[in-house]
């Protein structure tokens, strides 16, 4: 995939590149920009709607917490798989403008099966309806971040993902704040599940607003490409190998315990949040919904910050280890006080953003680049299979045991991502690891001749020696390994960015040679 | 380090076990049904007399059915007291102690009101219609009972039988000789100081001039306390919401010698009942409560029988509705069925603790990292220490 800029010398357009309906000119990549905030902005939107109707779903589905979790189990199944071929999908067969019009109809086609399950309730077809939305949701993600980084690759990238990711997140706190009085509103029409079932047809709405967003943006790609003379790069190498996977160390397992421990006790927490704000604290239910969506909202509004924070300070594990404790002290004060919750969700929202500034960059200290995208993917995959398993078991909990042992639950999901992250801390620290240095004497090792690049000594031998091949291949071989190396890379970004997308809201991907 | 931490867990939770069993077995219980009544058959004339000794008194608990309304009644007095009924063919005319009793509190299920929910709110108040059904008519019949020195339970089925109404009122009365939470949800505490009493309404017809049909239940209540003193309401929150899952609030209404020492006699109840038979978290509804009244007690009750004697400006009687449903629910007719549970006993009502579970996890949970921290590091700088000088070493040489 080229960018628009490189292949601007050889543009044959009429249009000037400084008319703004020119695909290179700036404000015209400003609208662009607009259309792909609000691709996600949907798909973010109805995957919440649940949890911010919880009650009603209670009340006038008749749904015991197990099966209300269902609901947002069943979105990650696809998606333990997906997240491997969905971006595949789209680089071999659809292409991007296709595949996204493509996931964007799953998703809508999803959302709507949803609302007619609650509006018939009939609850199989609520659990097919959230199905459906699951396989176009994780991948559409994934033709957003392709639109992004072809139309912005090389200039405003790290921050142009930020913005949409901030923005999808938006789009789940926006659904935090609206729902409840658009349940209301339809209250004066329909009534019992039916009135549920409308509430949620509305929601879907926003996908279809999503989907003309998709149409709009195709429509511009199909002409920038035409005026720009973008040719797109077939048949790109996936950049996923399985026998990856035998060269992982052991450190990045523990980063992937984290990865999926930690969230275990967020995105359930989330979903299920809202009832336990009404019944413990007494808040109405638009007063729980605003309290459940401060976690998107200070994360969304936070990561920047905290991005820069652990730019300049380094020590990521100090800092996950640090957040992981904050984390525990926030549920603890939930689980164990009658304070207001606003301080313990602000507490958790304040934490959740700073481990994910401290912990996706690890990854990527850990594993060599060309390995980066399994590694991602790998991620993915077991933080779906975690979730999809967990918020069941998260459901049945609060049936049986009540919202006091759900939060023991997360605590010892927080207790078992404590320790890996302590284990992660003394692997390193006995191994005079690069992860929990300052910054300054991270570049002071890396200027050392004798180290390759800051992650040199965590690299597998094979990746050493890969290096030293490279050099003794004449010039003209080294030069096309270089591109090789350079396509696969483009790869592993874009898989990595798209992972990051789901975890982050916003992405805090270091910068790197 | 790790051994240890998990010694310390082990004796706290051996701790907790214990101090549960020792706590749990503190009375004796006995029990007899009909005691010196000669005419009644225990299915159709039920008075269950049972005695929990403990080590400083003795309670006696009478749960009659021979008069209609459901009554359970607490005594207190002396461990060795015993209590002798007479008996007027199946009515009981007389409740003589062998030593006067310390204290009294009883409770009586008087009415059944069936009201018109006008505006949808879940509760009877002044201006809901509404129709009485007095419950001195009802006939009850024992259905099931367990008898033994663990436990005294009793089943009672009573049928209503009016013109316009016809319906079931099952009550359940359970006796545990130590602290246990009930087997059925919402799960209260039992304790030997306390029964359960769970009381479903099955089937109730509902007056065809009623749209919006929701039933309540008047609970009279009568203590030996001043009769100008009055009963205390409290919601207590809890952070344990294990056992009733989802609900927080407990409600606790204590007589004013238990507001004032907990030496007096309380209800205790979750606002939560249920609108099926299976209970869960799903079916569960609201439970509210109206602010007592004062009263007296009803003519030709087991209560006047059983107090008569005591004198009118100690004998504080005041009564409440109990009401069932929640906005938007449908309405009785929805489900047609409600149930609700309380415990009433004697004493400071019982507080529920965090479970073993939840303390083993917080105990393990904390425990773990902090000794995997403490040794990490150690180890991390024992390796250090020794790694250091070989590598000099071996530079030297080079």
């Amino acid at each position: 995939m080229e960018n628009p800029e490189s292949s601007g010398d050889t543009r044959s357009g009429q249009l000037s590149p400084t008319s703004w309906c020119h695909p290179a000119n700036k404000f015209h990549r400003f609208i662009a920009l607009m259309f792909m905030c609000f691709l996600c902005f949907g798909s973010y939107f109805c995957y919440d709607t649940p949890g911010a109707l919880a009650d009603n779903f209670k009340d006038d589905a008749h749904l015991n917490t197990s099966q209300f979790a269902l609901l947002y189990s069943i979105y990650s199944w696809p998606n333990v798989i997906l997240c491997f071929i969905g971006g595949y999908l789209i680089d071999r067969y659809f292409g991007v403008r296709l595949g996204t019009v493509i996931y964007m109809t799953i998703v809508f086609i999803g959302a709507v099966v949803f609302a007619v399950g609650a509006y018939i309730n009939a609850f199989w077809l609520m659990i097919l309806g959230r199905f459906i939305f699951g396989i176009g949701g994780e991948s559409l993600q994934v033709a957003v971040n392709n639109y992004v980084v072809l139309w912005f690759k090389g200039k405003e990238l790290n921050m142009v993902f930020g913005l949409q990711l901030s923005f999808s997140r938006f789009g789940s706190t926006v659904n935090f704040w609206v729902m409840e009085p658009v349940y209301h509103w339809v209250g004066n029409y329909f009534g019992g599940y039916e009135r549920l079932g409308a509430a949620l047809f509305l929601a879907s709405l926003t996908c279809l607003f999503s989907l003309i967003c998709g149409l709009l943006l195709g429509w511009m790609d199909y002409r920038a490409e035409k005026i720009l003379n973008r040719q797109e790069e077939a048949a790109n190498k996936e950049p996923f190998h399985l026998k990856d996977v035998l060269h992982f160390k052991s450190i990045f397992w523990m980063v992937s315990v984290i990865c999926v421990a930690y969230y275990l006790a967020i995105f359930p927490f989330i979903a299920l949040g809202k009832l336990f704000f009404e019944r413990k604290f007494d808040f109405i239910p638009q007063d729980a919904n605003n309290v459940n969506s401060m976690v998107y909202f200070l994360s969304a509004a936070l990561s920047p910050f905290f991005g820069i924070l652990i730019d300049k300070t380094g020590r990521n594990v100090t800092w996950v280890i640090v957040s992981i404790v904050t984390t525990i002290g926030a549920h603890f004060m939930l689980a164990f006080t009658f304070f207001n919750p606003y301080i313990g969700v602000i507490t958790l929202g304040i934490s959740y953003s700073l481990l994910a500034s401290g912990l996706w960059p690890l990854v990527a200290m850990i594993v060599p680049e060309n390995q980066l995208g399994t590694a991602y993917g790998i991620c993915q995959a077991v933080q779906n299979l975690g979730l999809a398993t967990v918020i069941i078991l998260a459901g049945m909990i609060v049936d049986k045991y009540g919202y006091l042992m759900l939060e023991m639950f997360f605590l010892g999901c927080l207790f078992v991502s404590l320790i890996a992250a302590v284990i992660i801390y003394i692997m390193d620290a006995t191994s005079n690891g690069v992860l929990n240095l300052s910054p300054s004497v991270r570049d002071a090792l890396k200027d050392e001749p004798n180290q390759i690049d800051e992650t040199a000594h965590l690299l597998d031998h094979e990746d050493n020696t890969d290096h030293e091949e490279t050099d003794s291949r004449p010039n003209d071989e080294l030069q096309q390994s270089l591109t090789q190396r350079d396509v696969a890379q483009v790869q592993s970004d874009r898989i990595r960015s798209r992972y990051l997308s789901q975890i982050l809201p916003n992405t805090n991907i270091p910068d790197r040679q | 380090m790790f051994p240890s931490v998990i010694k310390t867990c082990i004796q706290t939770l051996f701790i907790v076990f214990l101090s549960q069993i020792v706590n749990g077995q503190d009375r004796k219980i006995s029990y007899s049904f009909n005691p010196g009544c000669n005419a009644c058959t225990e299915e159709n004339n039920t008075l269950v007399y049972t005695k929990a000794e403990g080590s400083h008194d003795t309670i006696h608990q009478i749960w009659d059915f021979t008069a209609g309304a459901p009554t359970v009644i607490l005594t207190v007095a002396g461990v060795n007291s015993t209590l002798n009924i007479t008996w007027d063919g199946t009515v009981p005319r007389k409740f003589v102690f062998s030593e006067t009793p310390k204290y009294s509190f009883a409770i009586a299920v008087d009415k059944l009101y069936e009201y018109d929910d006008l505006t949808d709110m879940g509760f009877i108040d002044e201006r809901s219609p509404r129709r009485a059904v007095p419950l001195r008519r009802v006939a009850w019949r024992l259905t099931h009972d367990v008898r033994t020195d663990d436990e005294v339970m009793i089943l009672m089925r009573g049928q209503l039988h009016e013109k316009t109404r016809t319906g079931t009122i099952d009550v359940k009365l359970d006796l545990l000789p130590f602290k246990d939470y009930a087997v059925e949800l919402p799960h209260l505490i039992h304790t030997a100081n306390s029964t359960l009493m769970d009381v479903s309404l099955v089937n109730l017809t509902k007056s065809p001039d009623f749209n919006a049909s929701r039933f309540a239940l008047r609970v009279i209540l009568a203590s030996v306390d001043a009769s100008n003193d009055t009963m205390h309401y409290a919601v207590r929150k809890s952070l344990d919401d294990e056992h009733t899952p989802g609900v927080f609030e407990i409600i606790e209404i204590k007589s004013p010698a238990s507001f004032a020492d907990g030496d007096g006699g309380f209800l205790q109840f979750r606002p939560v009942a249920y609108t099926t038979p299976q209970r869960g978290v799903t079916t569960s509804t609201i439970v509210r409560v109206s602010p007592f009244n004062r009263t007296r007690i009803p003519e030709g009750s087991t209560l006047e029988t059983f107090y008569w004697r005591a004198d009118n400006s100690k004998l504080l009687v005041q009564d409440m509705l109990v009401s069932f449903g929640e906005t938007g629910d449908g309405y009785y007719e929805k489900h047609n069925f409600t149930a609700w549970s309380f415990t009433v006993g004697y004493g400071a009502p019982p507080i529920e603790g965090f479970s073993v579970f939840v303390i083993a996890i917080i105990c393990c949970g904390l425990g773990a990292p902090v000794a995997l921290a403490a040794s990490g590091a150690a180890y991390a700088l024992l390796r250090r220490r020794r790694a250091a000088p070989p590598r000099t070493r071996f530079v030297d040489d080079e």
